[in-house]
This record gives C-alpha cells, sequence and structure tokens, in this order.
C-alpha cells in the first residue's frame, strides 16, 4: 500500500518503521528537517520536508493516489483537519489521526474520522490493570464482544475445548501453550498451563469470569 | 443576534467590541486568562469564557447551541477549522465564519468543513494597499 504519514514524532518515526518494514511504500510529511534525525537508517521511504496542511506539500507526497493516511503530528487540531480534508477532498480510502483529547476524539469519530486516543486508552488500560479480573482484557470487538485472555483454570484441564464452548457465550479462539499458539478444534484437550484467548459477549463475562473461578 | 467568538486576541476583542456597539450579545471563548482585561475594556458587555474552544464542553457551556453566528478567529487556522467544523456538524449553528491566518492555508476554508465564510486577512490587506499603492502611482 502507499501510505503517507504525516508527523515525525515518536508515533510518526515508530510507525514509518513498523510498515516499511511490512512492505509498505511510504511517504512521511514533518515540517521540522530535523525530524529525519529521528528515522532510523533502513527507512527507505521518502520524507518531505513541509507545512501538512499546505495543499501542494499534499499534493507533493501524492495524496490523491495514496491507500492511506495517518495524521500524527503533535496538534489534535491539525490531525483531525488534514484527516477530514484527505477523505473528503482526496478521497484517501484509508485515514486515522492521533487526538489527545478524548472528548474531541469521540465528536470527530461521529463525523466519520478514525481517530486513536492514547489518553482514553492508556486511562481505560491502566483502570483495567488496576482493578484486578481474572479475565485479562485483550480487545473490544465492537462493544458487544471482547476478545479476553485466561490461564486454564484446573477445573477445565484435561477436558475438551467444547466444554468451555457449551455456554454458547464463548468461543475459544487460540491456545497458546509451550511457546506456541494454535487453533483449537472442539474436541482439544486443555492441558495446565495452557493460556487460552476466549472471545466472550460483553453479557456473559461476569458468568465466564465465575466458572473459571470456580 | 447572540454571537459566539472564538479568540479573544486583538481581532477577536476588538470584532467583540464592533458587534456589541451594534446591539448583539456577545460571548467571547479564549484560552489565555491574560486576554481577560483586553476584552472587557475593548467590549465591556461581551460575557467573557475561560477555555479551549475546540473542546465540545466549552462550546456547550458558551451557548454554541443557542448562537446564531459563530465567529473563529484565533491565530491559529487548523484551530479555526477545528471549530467551525464542530459549530456545524456537531452542534448546528445556522452560520459560521473563519479567519485564514497563513494564505496558503485558505484553500481548506470551504463549506465542506463547516466554513460559510473566510476572511483571509493577508489578502484582504494586500488588495487594499494594492489600491492605495496603485492610487498614488
Amino acid at each position: 500500500m502507499r501510505i503517507i504519514i504525516l508527523g515525525c514524532g515518536r508515533i510518526g518515526a515508530g510507525l514509518m518503521q513498523h510498515l516499511s518494514l511490512h512492505g509498505h511504500d511510504i511517504t512521511a510529511v514533518d515540517p521540522d528537517p530535523r525530524a529525519a534525525a529521528r528515522i532510523a537508517p533502513s527507512f527507505r521511504g521518502r520524507m518531505i520536508v513541509g507545512d501538512v496542511l499546505d495543499h501542494q506539500v499534499l499534493l507533493d507526497a501524492q495524496i490523491a493516489q495514496s491507500d492511506a493516511l495517518a495524521a500524527v503530528t503533535a496538534s489534535d487540531d491539525v490531525n483531525v483537519v488534514v484527516a477530514r480534508l484527505a477523505r473528503q477532498v482526496f478521497h484517501v480510502p484509508r485515514v486515522a489521526a492521533r487526538v489527545y483529547n478524548p472528548r474531541t476524539a469521540e465528536v470527530y469519530h461521529r463525523l466519520g474520522i478514525q481517530t486513536v486516543s492514547s489518553v482514553a486508552w492508556g486511562i481505560n488500560r491502566i483502570a483495567e490493570l488496576l482493578s484486578y479480573s481474572e479475565l485479562e482484557p485483550v480487545a473490544s470487538l465492537g462493544g458487544e464482544a471482547e476478545l479476553v485472555a485466561a490461564s486454564a483454570p484446573a477445573l477445565l484441564v484435561g477436558r475438551p475445548v467444547s466444554a468451555l464452548a457449551t455456554l454458547g457465550e464463548v468461543h475459544v479462539a487460540t491456545i497458546s501453550r509451550g511457546g506456541r499458539t494454535f487453533l483449537p478444534q472442539p474436541g482439544t484437550i486443555i492441558e495446565a498451563g495452557d493460556l487460552l484467548y476466549l472471545v466472550v459477549l460483553a453479557a456473559a463475562k461476569d458468568r465466564l469470569a465465575a466458572l473459571l473461578r470456580s | 443576534m447572540h454571537m459566539l467568538i472564538i479568540g479573544g486576541g486583538l481581532v477577536g476583542s476588538y470584532l467583540a467590541g464592533l458587534l456589541q456597539s451594534d446591539g448583539h450579545s456577545v460571548t467571547v471563548i479564549e484560552a489565555r486568562e491574560a486576554a481577560k482585561g483586553l476584552i472587557h475594556r475593548t467590549a465591556p458587555g461581551a460575557s467573557f469564557v475561560l477555555g479551549d474552544g475546540t473542546d465540545p464542553f466549552v462550546l456547550e457551556s458558551a451557548g454554541v447551541r443557542t448562537a446564531d453566528v459563530v465567529a473563529a478567529v484565533t491565530g491559529a487556522d487548523e484551530t479555526n477549522l477545528v471549530i467551525a467544523s464542530l459549530a456545524r456538524f456537531a452542534f448546528s449553528v445556522p452560520r459560521t465564519v473563519a479567519r485564514v491566518n497563513n494564505p496558503h492555508h485558505s484553500w481548506m476554508f470551504t463549506p465542506m468543513m463547516g466554513v460559510d465564510e473566510a476572511l483571509n486577512q493577508a489578502d484582504v490587506m494586500a488588495h487594499l494597499i494594492a489600491q492605495v499603492v496603485e492610487r498614488q502611482g
């Protein structure tokens, strides 16, 4: 994919490295000529020094031909403005903006811009870590379902995966065992020390937690 | 009419004074508390709200839902654009006006971004000066 990254701070430079390692064609834009110093020497993409809100700079970055754009400058305002323009004016298919203020993020989400609020994510994650739970949340799957991690409880050791799935509200997605992760069959026997990744309906989370505790 | 001005620097406070003397009710949102004195001197009857005008909660507490016009006149173009698009698309304000600081940014000030009227100060000034210069020449 052809990807444009606006802003080469910590997130921008990290994204450039990550995405170019995965074979994507990266163009990065930052107004600060010193930003290039933050980029790993292995980076093979293009770097443009310029104002990310300047029409000509965006055209030079070939925004209209790009497949995706990440707006990750230090300014929330710049990120949401340029993300909206990328979508509406240049019809970039995939656009994401980094936003610090969770309240602005919420409004822009409603306006159709995918925002990533590291502050909101950090608050939720830290709150989860502090309020102890047997089920470690890994990802939210659209509000109604969650991906959680749990160690195999003694009760289930030696029993098949289907014993857990009989609830109808829990699905065993993967099992990590001895440094290896695989997709279990209904008949796969759970062993001591297994780490289970479970997809669980939000409504059934408490019941699952109780079952794993017992 | 109820006018909500975001940005209480020289432009915003002067604008507040003008609108107020034309008989409008005026509220000014400004992030720097130091600007409060300037606003009170130039527009004594205007309400002052301390806060970030791009924060939806601050806009609501300043009465954005009942404003007839929102004027985003801060010194940062991206801030003015965020305010205009929130005013139009999140709060359905009937009319929005935004200040363009950098002429290279004027391309973004469109109805699609929630801006009804963009005022490009460099462009306005340059045209006026050109007129004066050419008249004398």
